[in-house]
């Protein structure tokens, strides 16, 4: 809202600044990520200022930024496939399945970005069962990944007997740098990783014709179906979105941490709902943006660090989630209230 | 009672439907129906409930088969097999709380699942709002902002939103099903004025109601059904909303 030059521009200008303020303030609010924003910096504050700064120490801002992108690369995609209208509880599983096929191809000896680019075929085709499950067969996806989580996790701890695997990135050093380098030796390239995968999905579900049916079909599914678009396709993609993605982090993760584990993705699947939910996705599909999936992704790896940072007993964690996923929802059904009443 | 929809007054025949007949199991939905819709001819079907309205515009806009029975679009036979073919033809089906997305746009709805793209199928937004501007505005709608949500809009205005789907689309022949049910007076009136516009535009409209006092100041000819069976083809000039109440209520016989 430019103001246009006219005759009584200086007028407009003075009435403009004062304004201005109150203007800024309406559309920040009026916006839907913002309630996860503030609950964000609120967080940061909090965790920086008990944590007698131990939270915004360079070392612990290394980590966080090391680690976290591994999580929240998930949740991307998880919260796009809520807002087509679909659940995946098998996230975490479709990881170790994805670990343990990676690890196997790194101990044939095989070329590791084959390998590598093999376990993002799995990671999609895991996704396409969990889509072609829930679509062709009209189940709710909470159960066929339900179903397929314990799967994948069972086969993972079945292959590797539960022990763990020792991967050796001396092998191929470029492999490694490009997962888990320091650009300049000092900024984790997973944060690299992570802001690209964000700026995909949200030009995907913004900009691109797929992501107006990802919404419409999340949103009302017969009026999608009405108007020619193929919803069951368009929910398998998005399954397979995921898939793919976890089967990145698991190729990341492990060369990070140089092992296999068996544990690894264990209970990520509620924590990547909570964080899409975080962020303004709703769980019947249709609402939600990839700024709030985004800020809601971030939000999860920074509460478990902040309760490290603050020496407070791991066994919080999950009564803080609770209540920020309960504030935050709060919060933006208060400020959705509040934009409805404005307009 | 039998008036005849064939006095070629309204012009070309646009769709001609023969002999029509579906069963579902060993239910007979609809027997041996004949049904023309002329170039910009607003046609009322009236019916009670079960009478099979419904399943007559499932096949004619492609939801169902039918089991008997010919379709003619402009004089060409056409077999109607699914609800994007009967699109490409121009027939476009208002169904009522089906047809929008309620947290999209307005222009994310009209263009829902046909959106105008640039290059590697990224949206052209501008061309977007553009176009739901003077859809709207060809109906008669006047609304503030082409990025407002569905849920903001009253029931009226929603219609309105799926009718300029429709015309954007070119459509030749729109379908109402039950366009005006649970909407308040003054917002079924701006319905009933969509249609009007919808004629003066020279497309076709079929609108499929319960309410006699809707339809009949807005419709050149009324088809009443019976358990699946056609038991009037009437122009208005014949009828008025007394006869054809009685027409709906009389138990059905063959004579």
């Amino acid at each position: 809202m430019r103001p246009f030059p006219n005759k009584n521009g200086q007028k407009v200008k003075q009435r403009l600044s004062r304004d201005s303020k109150s203007r800024f303030v309406k559309l920040f609010f009026g916006y839907q990520s913002s309630s996860i924003f503030l609950v964000l910096i609120g967080l940061i504050l909090l965790f920086t200022f008990f944590s007698k700064y131990r939270f915004s120490s360079v070392a612990n801002i290394k980590v966080l930024l090391a680690l976290g992108p591994e999580f929240s690369i998930i949740a991307l995609g998880v919260g796009m496939l809520m807002v087509s209208g679909e659940f995946d509880l098998s996230v975490g599983s479709i990881l170790v399945f994805c670990s343990f096929i990676f690890i196997r191809l790194f101990e044939t000896g095989i070329n590791l970005f084959l390998a590598g680019f093999i376990t993002l075929g799995a990671g999609a085709l895991l996704g396409l069962l969990n889509g072609l499950i829930t679509t062709k067969a009209h189940i709710p996806s909470f159960i066929t990944t339900l179903g397929t989580m314990m799967l994948w996790r069972g086969m993972a701890l079945i292959l590797s007997q539960g022990f763990t695997r020792p991967f050796n990135p001396e092998v191929l050093p470029l492999f490694s740098s490009i997962l888990t380098g320091k650009i300049g030796g000092v900024l984790p390239v997973q944060v690299i990783w992570f802001g690209v995968f964000g700026l995909i999905l949200w030009v995907v579900l913004h900009f691109h014709k797929f992501g107006n049916w990802v919404y419409a079909t999340g949103d009302n599914k017969e009026a999608a179906r009405a108007m020619g678009i193929n919803t069951d396709r368009v929910k398998t993609i998005c399954f397979m979105i995921v898939g793919i993605l976890c089967a990145f982090v698991a190729v990341s993760q492990i060369a990070r941490v140089s092992t296999f584990s068996s544990r690894a993705g264990d209970g990520w699947e509620l924590r990547a709902i909570a964080a899409s939910v975080v962020g303004g996705t709703s769980l019947m599909g249709g609402i939600g943006s990839m700024v709030g999936i985004f800020l809601g992704s971030i939000t999860i790896p920074i509460i478990e660090n902040g309760l490290v940072m603050l020496r407070i007993s791991y066994f919080w964690t999950y009564i803080i989630f609770g209540l920020v996923i309960i504030l935050s929802v709060l919060s933006s059904i208060y400020l959705k209230r509040r934009k409805l009443r404005h307009d | 009672m039998r008036g005849s929809s064939t006095d070629g007054k309204s012009g070309k025949s646009l769709v001609k439907m023969v002999n029509i007949g579906k069963w579902f199991g060993k239910v007979h939905a609809l027997e041996g129906i004949d049904f023309e819709v002329m170039c910009s001819e607003v046609v009322g079907l009236v019916g009670d409930n079960g009478a099979g309205k419904s399943t007559l515009i499932k096949v004619l806009s492609g939801y169902h088969l039918a089991d008997k029975g010919e379709i003619y679009f402009e004089g060409k036979k056409v077999n109607i097999a699914s609800s994007l073919h009967a699109r490409k033809l121009g027939i476009e089906t208002v169904y009522q709380e089906q047809a929008l997305a309620p947290n999209l746009s307005i222009s994310r709805n009209i263009f829902m699942g046909r959106e105008p793209a640039k290059s590697l199928g990224f949206m052209d937004k501008k061309s977007m709002d553009r176009g739901s501007m003077e859809a709207l505005e060809s109906i008669g709608l006047h609304l503030r902002s082409p990025g407002a949500l569905i849920t903001m809009l009253s029931g009226g205005e929603r219609q309105g939103v799926a009718i300029a789907r429709a015309l954007h689309f070119k459509a030749k022949l729109v379908i109402l099903d039950e366009p005006t049910i649970a909407l308040s007076v003054r917002e079924a009136q701006q319905v009933l004025e969509f249609i009007k516009q919808l004629k003066r535009e020279g497309i076709s409209v079929i609108f499929i109601t319960h309410n006699l006092y809707h339809v009949f100041p807005s419709a050149d000819r009324f088809v009443v059904l019976t358990r699946g069976e056609k038991i009037a083809d009437i122009q208005k000039k014949d009828t008025s909303i007394d006869d054809l109440l009685e027409l709906i209520v009389k138990p059905p016989s063959h004579n």
